[in-house]
């Protein structure tokens, strides 16, 4: 059965315990149920601590989570017996939160290599250069940034801007954008709002699905999301439109704490 | 060059001398020279950082040699052809280190020994000793040149000792670029690189060393340094089966500057030893050195780094910096840099680091579909790249980053 978007089914999850140890307690995400659809923006919201990241990482199959249960299929392509890079040549991206710094490798070249993999030989040279620095200046971001090294010394507005321009590049079927307005000043979150809206609006972008991880709604005044969930204690405990991130920015999460506190009690 | 001896003797003793000289006559060096050169090696210890102990493959304390054929009888290509139009043009000298002495007496003179002092060395002793093939170049005062010379040395069946001898002179600017191979069964390669820098001269000096794994190679340079002059010297160790590579520079008139560059890469059962020293010995001098090693298979390396700041070398500015990377779980790098300061009023930084490629690097990469093995080989390469950078010229950097790659890829996954 071929069931098109990123379907997230009963997933449970949790940090490994190093070794083989025990693994009672450790479980962060308990139990989520999420759909991506094709060309659509889903935003999930959170505190800190909500196993927001974690449900980003255990998509992506970092080796320090461990599923216990459930599913994650990339339009009916089982996503959990993967290995990292074969869930991105499936069309899975993540931007991080955190970015790791890899040192001597440039940017041009860590980008060419990636483009490379999740789509051979699809793309002369020419083509590719011409592409990247397109997509820099969408990105008001100076040519002198390809050589250098990835993320190495980079601001936190450097970092975020170069997970935007591997998204562009790769144009993946499905993004996972974590906390990507966080520590951003007014205009490199504009900056990153536009670049998202110009991908959502292009050719290569219209179709995939966004998953917009925030715990501020501040980057969805920057890409409407046609979706928002609201993640408490490694549950979604709450669904609606984008009428619910404006209810998070007036109210904060405490009242839906109560709500859910109330409709359980 | 001469014809091949009619016999090979083995081992690096008394008659293995007096045949070489009676072949060859003494050439640069005097006879006595070389026969003081060889009791000291007979009797000096090995330095201690090149001893065995702790698990450690290789003991040059107690290295036997009596099966080495001696002489390298056109082992050597010095690609003297190199000497372009422009070098001719400015009055550069290239010769063989043979005929330097008789041929180039005066430029010869104002700088051999300038830099290398053997009497304390027992590697550098035994390198005099039987110093059969060499290069002598020598940048007259004020002359640039602005494409590099080449050197190339390869040992083939018998031991090679290669003395190379750079002298530049006042603001005088030079790139030479040594490139070290060896066929495989070539037993030993042990030289001497001395380097002269004049007053404001500018000399960048590159090594290039990918020897086989049979061959062991003990190289010890060592460099001068005039007022204001600046040094760049920069060593890829990526060959033989022990190498030994000792650099010390010696700032002895104020301004001086130099900067040390080395790396290795140890694989297989390859053992790489390098130690780098610069002694600041006078005021205002500068230093930056940096040293990238790594390790996979059962490889190992030791790197000893030293920053001497003497008393009379105030305003000196000293920086050093080593990173190693572990491949693999039989792979083993020592790393002890030192400071020794006398004077007040300087500034010393040294920082090291020995350690794996990070999951959280692996994961970045993976993440973007490239797969663990190639992110393994991207990162490791980057990590090589600060060290790589610094060398001269495009088509050398190339080359070194190409060397490494078929290293990455043949090893064991």
């Amino acid at each position: 059965m071929s069931e098109r978007g990123l379907v997230i089914a009963g997933l449970r999850a949790g940090v490994k315990n190093g070794a083989d140890g025990p693994k009672e307690g450790t479980e962060i995400l308990k139990g989520i149920d999420l759909r991506v659809e094709p060309g659509s923006v889903h935003a999930l919201m959170g505190p800190n601590g909500s196993g927001k990241s974690t449900l980003a990482f255990s998509v992506a199959g970092h080796p320090s989570y461990e599923v216990s249960a459930g599913s994650v299929t990339l339009d009916g392509e089982d996503l959990l017996g993967l290995a990292p890079d074969k869930r991105a040549k499936a069309g899975l991206f993540l931007s991080f939160q955190y970015p790791a710094a890899i040192p001597g490798v440039s940017v041009a070249n860590f980008i060419r290599t990636a483009r490379q993999s999740v789509r051979p030989d699809d793309l002369p040279p020419a083509k590719f250069r011409a592409m990247i620095f397109e997509k820099l200046d969408a990105l008001d971001m100076d040519a002198a940034f390809l050589s250098r090294y990835v993320n190495d010394g980079f601001s936190g507005g450097e970092k975020k801007r170069l997970e935007m321009l591997q998204l562009a590049m790769l144009a993946p079927k499905y993004a996972i954008l974590d906390e990507t307005d966080s520590g951003l000043d007014v205009d490199a979150l504009r900056a990153v709002g536009d670049s998202l809206r110009a991908l959502r609006e292009s050719d290569a972008g219209k179709d995939a699905g966004y998953l917009i991880i925030t715990h501020y709604p501040r980057i969805l005044q920057h890409i409407t999301a046609d979706h928002v969930h609201v993640m408490l204690d490694g549950r979604i405990v709450k669904s609606g439109g984008p009428e619910l991130a404006n209810e998070i920015e007036r109210d904060g999460y405490d009242k839906i704490r109560e709500q859910v506190a109330a409709s359980v009690g | 060059m001469s014809a091949k001896p009619v016999t090979i003797l083995r081992g690096l003793n008394r008659a293995a001398l007096d045949a070489y000289l009676g072949h060859y006559g003494p050439g640069s060096i005097d006879a006595p020279a070389r026969y003081d050169a060889l009791a000291r090696f007979e009797e000096l210890p090995a330095r201690m950082s090149l001893r065995g102990g702790r698990g450690w493959k290789h003991d040059l304390s107690k290295l036997d040699f009596s099966d080495v054929p001696a002489f390298a009888a056109e082992a050597v290509e010095i690609s003297l052809e190199s000497l372009s139009v422009e070098a001719r043009h400015k009055g550069v000298t290239i010769d063989h280190f043979s005929h330097a002495r008789d041929r180039h007496r005066v430029a010869f003179e104002r700088a051999f020994g300038k830099a290398v002092d053997t009497r304390d060395d027992k590697f550098a002793s035994l390198a005099l000793a039987f110093a059969n093939q060499g290069v002598f170049i020598d940048v007259p005062a004020g002359v640039t040149l602005n494409e590099p010379l080449l050197i190339g040395y390869e040992a083939r069946e018998e031991a090679l000792f290669p003395y190379t001898l750079v002298s530049l002179g006042d603001a005088a600017s030079a790139t030479v670029i040594e490139r070290i191979a060896a066929a495989d069964g070539a037993p030993l390669i042990c030289g001497i690189v001395e380097l002269v820098v004049g007053d404001n001269a500018t000399l960048a000096y590159a090594v290039d060393q990918r020897a086989s794994e049979s061959t062991r190679l003990i190289l010890t340079r060592r460099a001068r340094l005039g007022k204001d002059a600046k040094l760049a010297i920069a060593c890829a160790e990526l060959g033989g089966m022990h190498a030994v590579s000792r650099f010390r520079a010696v700032e002895a008139a104020a301004g001086g500057r130099v900067e040390t560059v080395a790396f290795f890469f140890s694989d297989g059962s390859q053992h790489v030893d390098i130690e780098t020293e610069t002694i600041h010995a006078a005021p205002n001098t500068q230093s930056e050195t940096i040293v990238r090693s790594a390790g996979t298979g059962h490889g190992q390396g030791r790197y000893f780094g030293n920053i001497k700041i003497l008393a009379d070398a105030h305003g000196a500015d000293a920086s050093l910096r080593d990173d190693a990377l572990l491949l693999s779980a039989g792979a083993h790098i020592d790393s002890v840099p030192a400071l020794e300061i006398a004077a007040n009023d300087v500034k010393a930084f040294h920082g090291a680091t020995v350690g794996a490629i990070s999951e959280d690097e692996l994961f970045y990469a993976e993440s973007r579909g490239i797969a663990r093995a190639d992110a393994e080989r991207m990162i490791a390469l980057g990590f090589f790249e600060p060290a790589i950078s610094r060398f001269p010229t495009d088509a050398l950097r190339a080359e070194l980053r190409s060397a490494l790659g078929l290293k990455l890829r043949s090893r064991p996954v």
